[in-house]
């Protein structure tokens, strides 16, 4: 009798704690979402507005600094060589990457008037929260784009954008070792590399 | 970026340059890392791009006739032809690949998608004026991808070893086994053969594929040989990921044949029906 009441109250305990832990993944969820939204919004009023193409990489540039964790993925793109690096070649790699990923956004979104973004539904996966939203821009198909939010509840940053089941931060980092790869594992010829690439785009 | 040219001359041609490669060889292997370096051994049978420097090889030829040739005339496809114009173009062609989709949804036991892809070439076949019109989207049914590839996938058939492939572009051996059933599983590989108005209408159909699919791919190609330190690899890293992500959503798709009462098409929870 005692063993049936005991379980009773550890099983409602349970599904209590359950419920809580479901709020809060709700909660994340729905923070997250608003995250995206906001920063979209405001990336979006950049890209449709009348500014010169120089302000407009400045004002991308202001919010992706703010909203991306810029370093944490440059990290990740330079993958098993961050460990070769040298504490000054790691430096100058992620000042360099700053440029690069602004660059790059810059101009696969500069070129456009009227880019839509929709946020469409958000969920949880493991500590992050991936919100999907449908990304239009004009002459171009529809594409779904998941945005990956760290800490969704204290600090929310992007940490990857996943176009149609492409992931950003993935795809660089093999296009980075491939270039290492070719280049004889020579982080300074990467950063080189990095540094006339944005010359050129900006 | 993907496939630039599809089925009929494109798949005779991609044969023929198969047997050729087959032929010499394939000369030209890349050499793993030593094994002194077990990270680089790692990243080597990660890529598992093996025949490496043939597979440049043809991607050099390929991006040297899409500069003179498919991106030019996509440029002017784009500029002259209105977009609804195209819009109608690309919904006939993408319902021309109705009876191969649906083959590949029975194949893949995808009861859901089976049902979304019959309704789907119906109602556009018949509503949509030979397809024209994507109705079936406006009333909630939307498309999916299905190829022999992806059948193969979900058998588990695992992808192999990286091949680029003359005109064709990025593949794997799995995906160019799957794009030989596929154009001789599709009907229209077949009706009206052979007759000059077979030999004609084939024709238009590959070109206008090749004109629909690399104009929807300008901005995007044009960005990545922009921002790529490598293009070669960035293009073999989006393929693959592009390929996994469509077998993901074709493992996770469980949906049965009717949809639950009260829930919306397309969207519909998982029902048993496998």
């Amino acid at each position: 009798m005692l063993f049936r009441r005991q379980c009773l109250i550890a099983s409602l305990v349970l599904a209590g704690s359950g419920l809580q832990v479901r709020r809060a993944w709700a909660q994340a969820v729905e923070r997250a979402s608003a995250f995206v939204q906001q920063t979209g919004d405001r990336l979006v009023a950049i890209v449709n507005g009348n500014l010169a193409p120089a302000d407009k990489r400045r004002g991308l540039a202001q919010i992706m600094e703010t909203s991306i964790d810029i370093d944490g993925i440059g990290r990740f793109c330079l993958g098993r060589f961050w460990r070769t690096a040298s504490p000054d070649q790691q430096k100058q790699f992620v000042a360099e990457f700053h440029e690069v990923l602004v660059t790059n956004i810059a101009s696969k979104l500069g070129e456009y008037r009227g880019v839509r973004l929709t946020v469409q539904r958000g969920r949880q996966q493991d500590d992050e929260v991936i919100v999907t939203t449908i990304v239009e821009r004009p002459n171009n198909p529809q594409t779904t784009v998941d945005w990956i939010i760290e800490k969704p509840d204290s600090a929310p940053r992007i940490i990857d954008v996943v176009a149609e089941g492409t992931s950003l931060r993935l795809t660089q980092r093999q296009d980075y070792a491939s270039y290492l790869a070719r280049n004889n594992n020579d982080i300074d010829a990467l950063i080189k590399a990095m540094k006339q690439q944005v010359a050129q785009s900006g | 970026m993907r496939a630039v040219l599809r089925r009929h001359s494109a798949s005779r041609l991609a044969i023929l340059m198969i047997g050729v490669l087959c032929a010499g060889g394939l000369a030209g292997c890349a050499t793993p890392p030593p094994a002194s370096d077990p990270d680089a051994v790692a990243d080597f049978q990660q890529t598992n791009d093996p025949l490496e420097p043939t597979n440049r090889f043809f991607y050099k030829i390929n991006d040297g006739l899409d500069v003179v040739i498919m991106r030019p005339a996509a440029l002017i496809y784009r500029a002259v032809v209105p977009n609804p114009v195209r819009t109608g173009i690309h919904n006939v062609l993408d319902n021309m690949g109705g009876p191969v989709r649906l083959a590949n949804d029975v194949l893949e036991g995808k009861a859901g998608r089976a049902s979304d892809t019959a309704r789907r070439f119906v109602i556009n076949t018949i509503v949509g004026v030979g397809g024209i019109f994507d109705f079936a989207k406006d009333a909630g049914i939307q498309n999916h991808d299905a190829d022999f590839g992806l059948t193969l996938a979900s058998w588990g058939v695992a992808e192999g070893p990286y091949l680029y492939l003359p005109v064709l572009g990025p593949s794997s051996p799995r995906d160019t086994a799957g794009f030989g059933v596929d154009s001789a599983m599709d009907p229209f590989t077949w009706i009206g053969r052979p007759s000059p108005a077979f030999t004609a209408e084939s024709y238009a159909k590959t070109g206008a594929g090749a004109l629909d699919e690399r104009s929807r791919l300008l901005d995007a190609v044009d960005s990545i040989k922009k921002t790529a330190l490598d293009p070669y690899a960035t293009f073999r890293s989006l393929y693959r990921q592009n390929r996994a992500a469509k077998l993901d959503k074709l493992r996770a798709d469980d949906r049965g044949t009717v949809p639950p009462l009260g829930t919306d098409q397309g969207t519909a929870g998982s029902s048993t029906t496998r």
